[in-house]
């Protein structure tokens, strides 16, 4: 017992000693900020791995910034500048043409792009078209779990002219292929991987793939995928197009990066007056990155490890040490509504999609039920009050993008246009006030609403708001939770399974500011008029659970206009087509657009260029070249 | 004995055999699929996408079949890679995971052992005086706690209020040396095993005081007292040595649960451990990591289990398996 207690002294004693140790004080304070012109970042999600083909892109889109430039970027207002590129393609300036129609069978765009003189990778190698030959490859290599290749896919022929110029050539329209995510068609915020460090390796992987009795999947994680420039346990294997050059990586911990001096695009100024290195330390929990932000052991905080957290309270806590910045997310919370139900109709044909149910019995197929519901939400009670800084959204485009309609119908909060609704649909009061109606087949069914979504806090508090809401006009409410992976899944997420009936909330991208008909309406349109397949954006198990659409609604006029924008060049004309497919969601409601979320970034007084000042920008860490001290001679670059 | 033991090792082969089986058909049949993390976030994929992916992943054939496949690898010793992270799934796990639960795990039962066992039996001998009083007021405070509030609430004060303590976390990013590096990783430890310990070393001094009251009036220490034995004897030789038989019981079987990690903690204090990769890996269905964890807990679970049937054998010489 006396060795014991006086091994617990010891320890006790080494670790007053090492407190007490002046110097050592001093190096802990110095790995922060100005003193040593670095930053450290505290950031809420972490990399899988740095591979550029695999991951989910969400993750990786911070980090990866520091450490890869793609051919463009978007700055801080939403502008597309040239990245690796020397300029962005457009018809303008010839660098984008198009020729022939879908209809006729000949479509054609071709996009040339030019990389600059002086990319060079972060060992010192040109970046050249061979690069992008190879990255292409690799991507439409068929061992390769690249997660979609619906772009890379159109590409019909790539034409390297010499090391700095090639061409790409699409068979259909690509309104995408300069942002980030259309451009060569690769993992989101990637555009090039290095061939020189990947080929070897890639060569070396499918061949042991390939060989009699390997198995593939498990040969391509191990020797290609989690190989060293994508696991990082070599740093020097690392090799990234970036303003960083990646230095370590403690797994759960932090990444950093220390500046690279032959990056091509310069902060103003001597370089040396901005950060030297960059530190990004991950937390897992939002408390925890909260209380190192108010301890002061960082010095910014990334866009999503502070969701939902109030900014009023957050700047009351910091002062005058830290500025908040609040900026929108471009995702909007929605609650989807099952539309599988009976008597359906598309284009005036009747169609054959499965039915659920309750949803049927609960009216969820006619639009004044979800009128009724969305004015019986007071949702600008709501938004600020389950989501800090959070607007009230009519539509499934974020405000600022240039397709946003203003002059949609709001519903406002009104419980009588909301009980005349019900009450026009047959609901009459039943018992303890529940609204019940006589079905077709003379079934009495009671409005009890079911509502499924993740036990995130903000939307556990959103129900418990719809439970007060939805009571004061008969609706029984009836709210369950389920992790996100099994919420997610495809067994439960597609409505077309009866595993969710009523209602399911998740938040979706909302713009991503060039009038987009593709990635905003993932979950609203139904059926590619220019495919054989019916219904292909609607997951069913007859199409393998493929597409968006998990509510099921299915709109031909919808649909019509939402293909018509995709292959719209013309930006003010795809605007226009945005607005009207607007008004047709704002009138139908096939879901209940809550609110549009906000993001929250922190940052230390003096240091500048730190900032995420829209949702096209997507990352704080769009210009990481820039950021800099003030107490160190670093300007503000913009 | 010695063939005892033999036939009790031996019993762990079929149990983790049984075991894995259950494990892997649990996650199986669990909703969602590895593809759901790709597919998800990526508006462009396609049914086609799917059969690719599905076909690539071998997750189009029944898990039993799977299940096979699995087994027979693992058996010799590969365990597959982590799908998320690309390197194989024991590495993950014994590189980057465990010796960070061992060390985390590992202190805070150290010190909730060292700490709960005086203070129980220091309790039991003061039965009833102010010091039993304010040790069982305390210790009732220790376990009703809720473990993650504790440790937000160690942080608020020692953190961001007094500044004297890092806010989570296994180190300082750029720490050198071998001195300065002991001294970060001590100062990283205190908060998290603070909170770790406060539940066990709570129930495990009630259990040391409890065993103590029920030895302390039993007829053989009445008999030492009566020959002329002296106290400190009678308590360390007689007393705590009998009554410290049901902690062995609890620290033995605790051990491979410590092992598996705090999840709670884990995520307070932003401490990669165990918890969080057994809970991450079963949430992104990273199978392979899901597996070699559970089954090192499962192997664990056991061989402790086999050790507390032994070392009773040590402390208490009545006990015979033969």
């Amino acid at each position: 017992m006396r060795k014991i207690t006086l091994a617990v002294l010891s320890l006790l004693l080494l670790v007053a000693m090492g407190w007490a140790d002046s110097s050592f004080s001093h190096q802990l304070s110095a790995r922060l900020g100005p003193q040593q012109n670095n930053i450290v970042i505290g950031a809420n999600q972490e990399p899988d791995q740095l591979n550029p083909w695999e991951g989910s892109a969400d993750t990786k889109e911070n980090v990866t910034a520091l450490f890869n430039i793609g051919l463009t970027y978007f700055d801080n207002e939403g502008n597309l500048l040239p990245g690796l590129a020397t300029e962005v393609p457009s018809t303008s300036n010839g660098r984008v043409r198009i020729s022939g129609t879908v209809e006729a069978g000949n479509f054609r765009q071709e996009v040339d792009w030019t990389l600059r003189d002086n990319a060079k990778w972060s060992d010192g190698v040109d970046i050249t078209t061979d690069d992008v030959l190879f990255t292409l490859e690799v991507q439409q290599h068929q061992l390769v779990p690249v997660s979609f290749r619906t772009f890379s896919n159109t590409i019909v022929e790539i034409k390297a002219k010499d090391k700095k110029n090639f061409t790409i050539a699409y068979n259909s329209p690509n309104l995408f292929f300069a942002s980030p995510t259309g451009r060569v068609g690769l993992a989101r915020f990637y555009d090039i991987a290095p061939k020189h460090v990947w080929e070897p390796i890639f060569r070396a992987a499918i061949a042991a793939a390939q060989a009699p009795g390997a198995d593939a999947a498990a040969v391509i994680q191990a020797q290609f995928l989690g190989a060293a420039p994508g696991s990082g346990t070599n740093p020097n294997a690392v090799v990234g197009s970036g303003p960083y050059k990646f230095a370590e990586w403690q797994r759960g911990q932090f990444i950093r990066g220390t500046r690279r001096v032959d990056f091509f695009l310069a902060p103003p100024g001597p370089a040396q007056n901005y950060v030297q290195e960059v530190i990004v330390r991950f937390f897992v929990a939002t408390e925890t990155l909260q209380a190192a932000i108010l301890s002061g052991e960082l010095d910014a905080s990334d866009d999503i490890g502070l969701a939902g957290v109030d900014p009023a309270v957050l700047r009351g806590q910091l002062g005058n040490t830290a500025n908040v910045e609040v900026s929108p997310s471009g995702f909007i919370e929605q609650l989807h509504f099952s539309q599988y139900v009976s008597g359906r109709t598309y284009g005036g044909q009747a169609i054959n999609l499965p039915v659920c149910q309750v949803a049927d019995d609960l009216l969820l197929g006619d639009p004044r039920t979800r009128q009724a519901i969305i004015q019986a939400i007071n949702r600008e009670t709501l938004a600020p009050t389950v989501f800090a800084g959070a607007i009230v959204s009519n539509s499934f485009v974020v405000r600022g993008d240039v397709g946003f309609n203003t002059e949609l119908n709001q519903y406002p909060y009104n419980l009588d246009a909301a009980k005349a609704l019900l009450a026009q649909l047959g609901w009459t009061p039943g018992p303890n006030g529940v609204l019940q109606r006589k079905t077709a087949d003379g079934r009495t069914v009671l409005f009890r609403l079911p509502h499924a979504t993740t036990p995130a806090g903000f939307r556990v508090r959103t129900q418990e708001i719809l439970q007060q809401d939805l009571v004061a006009v008969g609706i029984a409410y009836d709210p369950s939770n389920q992790p996100a992976s099994v919420l997610f899944s495809n067994e439960f997420i597609y409505g077309s399974n009866c595993n969710w009936q009523g209602i399911i909330e998740f938040a979706s991208a909302g713009g991503i500011g060039e009038v987009p008909a593709d990635e905003l309406s993932g979950e609203l349109w139904a059926d590619d008029p220019r495919s054989t397949a019916a219904f292909d954006n609607v997951g069913r198990p007859e199409n393998a659970f493929a597409g968006g659409n998990v509510g099921g609604w299915a709109n031909s006029e919808y649909d019509k206009l939402h293909f018509q924008a995709l292959s719209e060049f013309d930006i003010d004309k795809r605007a226009a087509i945005i607005r009207q497919m607007q008004v047709i969601y704002n009138t139908e409601l096939p879901s209940v657009p809550l609110y549009e979320r906000v993001e929250l970034i922190t940052a230390k007084a003096g240091l500048v260029n730190y900032t995420k000042g829209s949702a096209v920008t997507r990352t704080p860490f769009w210009n990481a070249w820039e950021w800099g001290w003030t107490q160190n001679g670093a300007v503000q670059a913009r | 004995m010695f063939a005892y033991l033999v036939r009790r090792a031996l019993q762990i082969i079929p149990t983790l055999f049984v075991i894995s089986v259950v494990i892997y058909a649990l996650l199986a049949l669990k909703p969602g699929d590895p593809i759901d993390e790709l597919r998800r976030g990526n508006p462009g994929f396609t049914a086609a996408d799917y059969d690719r992916l599905i076909k690539l992943y071998g997750l189009d054939k029944p898990w039993y079949v799977r299940y096979w496949y699995w087994v027979g690898r693992a058996a010799q010793g590969d365990f597959g890679p982590s799908r998320r992270f690309g390197m194989p799934a024991a590495q993950y796990v014994f590189q980057y995971r465990l010796p960070n639960t061992l060390l985390l795990s590992g202190l805070s039962l150290l010190i909730a052992f060292v700490i709960a066992v005086p203070t129980g039996m220091l309790s039991a001998l003061r039965q009833h005086s102010l010091f039993d009083y304010g040790v069982t007021f305390v210790n009732f405070i220790g376990v009703s706690i809720p473990i993650f509030w504790f440790g937000i609430m160690l942080m608020y004060i020692f953190s961001v209020q007094l500044r004297l303590l890092p806010a989570g976390s296994l180190q300082t990013p750029g720490i050198e040396g071998l001195w300065p590096i002991i001294v970060d990783r001590a100062r990283h430890l205190i908060l998290p095993v603070a909170a770790l310990s406060s539940l066990q070393m709570a129930s495990w001094t009630r259990f040391m005081r409890s065993s103590m009251l029920e030895i302390i009036n039993l007829d053989y220490i009445r008999t030492a007292r009566a020959k002329g034995l002296p106290e400190r004897l009678v308590t360390v030789r007689h007393t705590m040595r009998n009554a410290i038989l049901p902690i062995i019981t609890l620290v033995a079987l605790a051990i491979p649960t410590v092992m598996s990690g705090a999840v709670l903690t884990e995520t307070v204090f932003n401490w990669p451990g165990m918890g969080r990769a057994i809970f991450d890996a079963i949430v992104v269905n990273d199978f392979n990591v899901a597996m070699v964890s559970l089954m090192f807990i499962s192997l664990l679970v056991l061989l402790f289990n086999l050790l507390a049937d032994i070392i009773y054998v040590i402390v208490d010489p009545r006990i015979r398996y033969d």
